[in-house]
């Protein structure tokens, strides 16, 4: 049976892909049924099914947990899982790349190597001064320094903010926002050693190293403000050096 | 014709997989035993692979001072329908009380408070305390995201985009030699010599239609095991989720959860014509135990009561939306994303396979038949019996992986030479891998699409003797083509590839399935016999057990013991569910 719901031209998307290595690459174009439902991950799915069996893309949650899909839609950075093609498309088009600022392996995988450097370089861990006790913490839920903890943590890690960071594009050894979100989330969380974390997020390509343009909040799928716990670190480091204890 | 290249790396320790069960042998070995070198090896990148990453609803601990371990033990033992090894059971339910106090104090996870500042614990089916802990209901991402930047803060070897083919036992039987990977990145293989390896990547139903997991899964470790000779327990024993999005074949969305909290929130389950039919089924109507939603579902859908999508609906429009808009606001944000209205709209549903409750036989410490060879987490049988509790999967994954960490650092040298692997061995792992990319392309997603169907429509929520006899013969028709299938694209980073790797893996493990199926006789929890409807006398309980024989997988009958808790004489037993 021929159905009128196959692939005709106007029912198409008009995908140019980036094809390529570290060497270098380029734009490839595919035409990809429409199919009302359809995300960016699926777009690239039926590239590779149909079309592109060696076409290299990264996933594995599906559903905006694991923050391994992120792609540049049409120029922006996007996590492809939960992003439908057809509101992102311009005029039934859509030009894909690897995130800005990561390294390519191939296509549109990219290397994540650096972005966790940025992590262990900012102290992004929990490291108690002291051994912490054989007990759960007592901590009122509404007490502001939780509050604060819990608006930070829950950052899937995907890039996006540092695929929209501008600063980091002008000063690779910037940490960038998803590494000091997390050391503000440390910095605030009673149970950890505060000034450790400060005093990382101090150093050169730390804190100050931000230009305040605010793009890593406006893009994070997962509603972090980045920005603003670059804020609080300045803030905090502040008070720290005035009260002489940096 | 594609010359294969082989690296070799040698380790002290290898641990396959980076979920929950992985990370935490990965911390434990190393603080315990520094000197050990250790690899840990994971599909895609560390810390975003697996489904510990996705565990929504949370973790099941006793650490309120009126619940009990008892009681953990009790509701475990009942939940899995008296099949559980009790040794694995009670080790469960103990270890996760001495877990959860680590993950919050020693790799900084912070759980939700209640209002009076202690860990907020909430309700989760099936259990006869609340004794979950969660973070809001992204638990999963609070667990990985602490495990991660530990094991980023060591000297620990990341082997990322890296897949495990085969393990590789020594070459004079004595012990392990370590395992055969592959560099997915450059398309070479890496021969990692080890003493000691930990099975750990996670099962996982992926080969039915709708399915859960993530896209890494494809109970890889499953068929290592077989093919290495092991035993696995309770292969037949699926867990399927009753609400995930039935979005039709377009999209890779299709089968992910929508949150349980729904049904228990209120909302209703409808039929094509908008009728109710929970409530024919269980006086607890939408609320009832998942295994007797789904199995609901599924009479409905076989039916053909069903929406466009092939599925049923899921309505929430009868509540406060101001209510579902807050307690439920990421499943309403994804719904949105998606395209749809969770809170005044109908969503069309499907149950979907969840969890693997069968797997590799183990000892409470992780160790295996094979000496040299660990395994934890989902990759494991016996822990769940019949059924998972909802809150027993990650607090499985990390209690095991972390006593294994142990275990190993107890029993590997640092230093020691491991064994010589077996080089035809490697040989025929690496000409089994390597034949796809010599052989003419063919059409690999239409033999998927069979083994999912198949999968779902004979092996899957309600099953019975004929069909089960027919989709094994089926299965081993699918295996033979998709063993015959070439693939394009070339050895880097080819998804392709990855793909059919995956899938004859998926349909060994399939076929496993079946064949456990097909030799329970009885209906006990998540496997039910339409042929045999009754649970059979509970205190001579049997559990299955599979093998490889040749290359195909027979199964056995062995009796369950109860040492710590014996099942209720006949007659006394009420809708236990
Ligand atoms: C959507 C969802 C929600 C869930 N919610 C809950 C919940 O609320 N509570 C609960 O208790 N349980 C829940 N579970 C179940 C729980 O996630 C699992 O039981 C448990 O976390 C499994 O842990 P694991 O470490 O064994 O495997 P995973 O966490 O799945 O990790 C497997 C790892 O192995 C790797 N791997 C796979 N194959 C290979 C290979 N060939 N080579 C190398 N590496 C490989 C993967 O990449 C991954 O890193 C949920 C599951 C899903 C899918
Ligand atoms: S695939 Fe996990 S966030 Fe998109």
């Amino acid at each position: 049976m021929s159905g009128p719901d196959t692939a005709l031209p106007d029912t198409a998307l008009v995908v140019d892909l980036w094809r390529g290595d570290a060497g270098g690459g380029g734009l490839v174009r595919y035409r990809v049924p429409v199919d009302p439902g359809q995300t960016i991950l699926d777009v690239l799915t039926w590239v590779q099914r149909h079309a592109e069996p060696g076409l290299a893309y990264r996933f594995a949650c599906r559903v905006g947990m694991c923050g391994s899909c992120a792609v540049m839609v049409n120029g922006v950075p996007r996590w492809a899982c939960r992003t439908r093609a057809i509101p992102v498309a311009r005029q039934g088009r859509l030009e894909i790349r690897p995130l800005r600022h990561f390294p390519v392996i191939r296509d549109l995988v990219v290397d994540f190597e650096a972005f966790f450097a940025r992590w262990r370089r900012a102290l992004g861990r929990f490291a108690p001064a002291s051994p912490p006790p054989d007990a759960l913490a007592v901590i009122a839920p509404d007490a502001s320094d939780r509050q604060l903890v819990d608006a930070a943590i829950e950052c899937i890690g995907c890039g996006i903010c540092l695929a929209a960071c501008d600063s980091v594009g002008a000063n690779p050894d910037y940490l960038g926002p998803a590494a000091l979100n997390r050391a503000w989330a440390a910095v605030n969380d009673r149970r950890d050693d505060t000034m450790g974390h400060l005093r990382a997020a101090a150093r050169d390509g730390g804190v100050h190293a931000c230009h305040a343009q605010g793009s890593c909040r406006r893009f994070c799928p997962v509603g972090r403000d980045p920005a603003g716990a670059i804020v609080g670190l300045k803030r905090r480091l502040l008070v720290a050096a005035l009260k002489g204890r940096l | 014709m594609v010359t294969p290249s082989i690296e070799t790396t040698t380790v002290d320790v290898l641990i396959l997989g980076a979920g929950g069960a992985g990370l935490l042998a990965a911390l434990h070995c190393h603080d315990a035993a520094p000197d050990l070198s250790i690899a840990i090896a994971v599909k895609g990148l560390l810390g975003k692979c697996g489904c510990t990453r996705m565990v929504q609803g949370g973790y099941n601990v006793a650490v309120d001072p009126a619940d009990s371990v008892e009681r953990h033990f009790r509701d475990t033992i009942e939940g899995g329908q008296w099949l559980n090894d009790q040794e694995l059971a009670w080790t469960l339910v103990t270890g996760a009380v001495e877990r959860v106090m680590e993950l919050e104090n020693r790799w900084g996870c912070f759980f939700d408070r209640a209002a009076d500042g202690r860990v907020h614990q909430k309700a989760f089916a099936g259990q006869s305390f609340d004794r979950t802990v969660h973070k809001g209901s992204l638990t999963g991402i609070e667990i990985i995201n602490r495990l991660a930047e530990q094991v980023l803060a060591r000297s620990i070897l990341r082997l990322e985009d890296h897949r495990a083919l085969d393990l590789l036992p020594a070459r004079d039987g004595n012990g392990m030699a370590g395992a055969l990977l592959l560099d997915i990145r450059r398309g070479v293989f890496r021969l990692v010599r080890a003493g000691a390896v930990l099975l750990a990547t996670g099962g996982g139903p992926s080969m039915y239609r709708y399915h859960t997991p993530s896209g890494d899964k494809s109970t890889d470790g499953l068929a290592m095991a077989l093919r290495a000779g092991l035993f696995l327990r309770d292969m037949e024993m699926v867990q399927f989720h009753p609400t995930g999005l039935a979005l039709g074949p377009a999209t890779r969305a299709t089968g992910t959860i929508i949150e349980e909290g729904l049904r228990g929130a209120g909302g209703h389950l409808l039929r094509a014509d908008g009728a109710r039919f929970m409530t024919d089924y269980d006086p607890r109507g939408e609320r009832a135990t998942r295994d007797i939603v789904s199995r609901a579902m599924a009479g409905e859908m076989r039916r053909g009561n069903t929406g466009p999508r092939g599925g049923l609906f899921l309505s929430m429009a009868h509540l406060d939306p101001a209510m579902v808009r807050r307690d439920f606001r990421g499943m309403v944000d994804r719904c949105a994303d998606l395209g749809f209205d969770l809170v005044g709209g109908l969503v069309e549903v499907t149950p979907t396979a969840h969890y693997l409750m069968g797997g590799v036989m183990f000892r409470p410490d992780g160790t295996t038949s094979m000496p040299g060879l660990y395994a934890a987490g989902e990759d494991t049988g016996g822990v769940h019996g019949a059924n998972r509790l909802g809150g027993n999967g990650v607090a499985n994954s990390t209690v095991f992986g972390g006593r294994a960490g142990d275990t190993i650092a107890r029993h590997a040298v640092a230093g020691a030479a491991p064994p010589e692997p077996d080089p035809a061995v490697v040989e025929a792992a690496v000409t089994a891998a390597i034949r796809p990319l010599s052989r003419p392309a063919g059409d690999l997603y239409h033999h998927r699409e069979r083994l999912l169907d198949l999968m779902w429509e004979q092996v899957g929520i309600i099953r019975d003797g004929a069909g089960l006899a027919g989709a094994l013969a089926e299965l081993e028709e699918i295996g033979a083509g998709i063993e015959a299938t070439g693939v394009a694209g070339g050895p880097l980073y080819n998804p392709t590839w990855q793909d059919r790797l995956n899938l004859g893996n998926q349909v060994l493990v399939a076929r496993a399935i079946a064949t456990a199926a097909l030799a329970r006789t009885d209906s006990r929890g998540a496997h039910y016999r339409a042929d045999h409807p009754a649970a059979g006398p509970l205190d001579e309980t049997t559990h299955t057990v599979v093998r490889l024989e040749g290359d195909r997988p027979v199964a056995g009958l062995c009796p369950v013991a109860f040492p710590r808790l014996r099942p209720p004489p006949p007659g006394c037993i009420g809708g236990a569910a």
